[in-house]
């Protein structure tokens, strides 16, 4: 399949690598953001780092829905996923995060019915299953995401299936860039931007970067070539004086995103006033809930949710991490109190988070900078 | 890299993709036949599944789709 294949020649990859290096400024450092996990993920499992000059610094972003999401969200999952008549349904990350009084996997231990599933069709299939028994979905994502989960709800009401319910954490990825670009103790020159995302929403939403902060934006790929050719065009433009958006990722990413799933999340969602991030605090009209329409699949609506509010453990610094203003490496609990078998903060939990990421594959870059391992 | 290498753990697939759980990764899949709302879609490695496709109908036999959890997203341009 040349969609997989041609993105991770070797040859390719030191080609480009070549051209990045020859397009540095000495003199110059670059701090470029790549805003979702999966890059992260990408950079670290194929030591692109490595292949990069020492003036490019990778700066990792708020984009693993897993690692931004709130003490408080995980406490009131639990609370529906302890109720006797519920199946709880989730994606398997979402098992390992921890609340304020243990994680999903613990409360399943315990003997709550919470299952794994790999898309939210899979919990909809429970639920036609288990007529006598209530199934709740917990839903977390960016733009990504959302669509499989309208696209669920859709069918729900389409079959009339009474006993399902989605518990709504569906975040957008413009707001806390925004966010991100307004934080007075982050300089950043360019913006590496969520491929997949992209392929729902489009380019056109990153606009607002070049427009109103004058930083250059490339959507990108999650190939190893697609990042290092991302990295490149960030350069060339940089070095000539250009800021715009660009897609890198036009195989998959058309400018102006897939507007059948758009309708699909038009229907089922509105955007909430406000949510709350993780390290990032309240960010306006940055998350998605069921909408009036399919007010009767809410599960914040069928079900008493706490609502509680729980402020991260003191020794976590997630919050600079997500901001970039701290390496993970820097934060003082990681691999040490914090571990991917034992996480504390949500950036370790999930195989996207930057903490993850650097303790599974990022040895070496702080072996070489004389760091703790 | 030939055909054989895609059978290797780290390339996204259908059963080994980090996908599962993720934030952003999406699974490029080949349509094999179309059933309604779902159609019948094979990995590189020659997983199969079921994948609803309302969000990118029509789809056709052979085309490449991009899924992300169960639901495609989005249509591969294999030529570009």
């Amino acid at each position: 399949m040349r969609y997989v294949t041609e993105f991770r020649n070797a040859a390719f990859a030191r080609a480009v690598a070549a051209e990045i290096a020859a397009s540095t400024d000495p003199d110059r450092h670059y701090k470029i953001m790549e805003v979702c996990g999966g890059h992260t993920h990408t950079i670290y499992r194929h030591g692109i780092k490595d292949l990069l000059p020492d003036q490019i610094e990778l700066v990792h972003g708020p984009g693993c829905p897993v690692c931004v999401l709130p003490m408080g969200r995980v406490d009131d999952g639990i609370a529906v996923a302890e109720r006797p008549e519920v199946i709880f349904t989730c994606f398997g990350d979402m098992m390992r995060v921890p609340g304020s009084k243990g994680n999903l996997l613990e409360i399943k231990a315990q003997g709550a019915d919470i299952r794994m599933v790999y898309s939210p069709l899979d919990a909809l299939r429970i639920a036609r299953e288990n007529p006598d028994r209530e199934v709740v979905f917990y839903a977390i994502g960016f733009e990504t995401t959302a669509p499989s989960t309208a696209l669920t709800l859709q069918r729900a009401k389409k079959e009339g299936i009474e006993n399902f319910s989605v518990f709504c954490n569906h975040v957008t990825i413009v707001p806390p860039v925004r966010a991100l670009l307004d934080s007075p103790d982050l300089r950043l020159d360019a913006f590496i931007g969520p491929g997949h995302v992209s392929t729902v929403i489009g380019c056109r939403p990153y606009e607002f970067m070049p427009k109103d902060y004058g930083k250059p934006c490339v959507v990108a790929g999650f190939e190893p070539l697609d990042l290092l050719q991302s990295i490149l065009m960030l350069m060339r433009q940089l070095n000539e004086e250009r800021c715009e958006v660009e897609n890198q990722y036009g195989r998959v990413v058309p400018w102006e995103g897939n507007l059948q799933a758009l309708r699909s999340m038009a229907e089922v969602f509105e955007l909430r006033p406000y949510f709350e991030w993780r390290g990032l605090g309240f960010i306006a009209q940055s998350a998605l809930k069921i909408s009036p329409a399919y007010a009767d699949f809410d599960a914040e609506l069928r079900y008493l949710v706490p609502g509680v509010r729980i402020a991260d453990p003191k020794a976590c610094q997630c919050g600079e991490v997500l901001k970039g203003v701290l390496k993970p490496w820097e934060c003082r609990v990681f691999g040490t109190a914090c571990t991917p078998e034992h996480p504390l903060g949500t950036l370790m939990v999930s195989s996207e988070g930057a903490c993850a990421a650097y303790y599974n594959f990022g040895r070496k870059s702080f072996e070489k900078a004389g760091i703790r391992e | 890299m030939g055909e054989k290498d895609l059978t290797l753990p780290d390339v996204c697939t259908l059963d080994h993709d980090g996908c599962v759980v993720c934030s952003d990764a999406g699974i490029p899949v080949r349509v094999v036949s179309v059933e309604g709302d779902d159609a019948l879609c094979e990995d590189a490695a020659g997983n199969r599944a079921r994948i609803a496709v309302e969000l990118v109908a029509p789809v056709r036999i052979r085309e490449v789709l991009l899924t992300h959890g169960g639901v495609a997203i989005g249509r591969v341009e294999e030529g570009s």
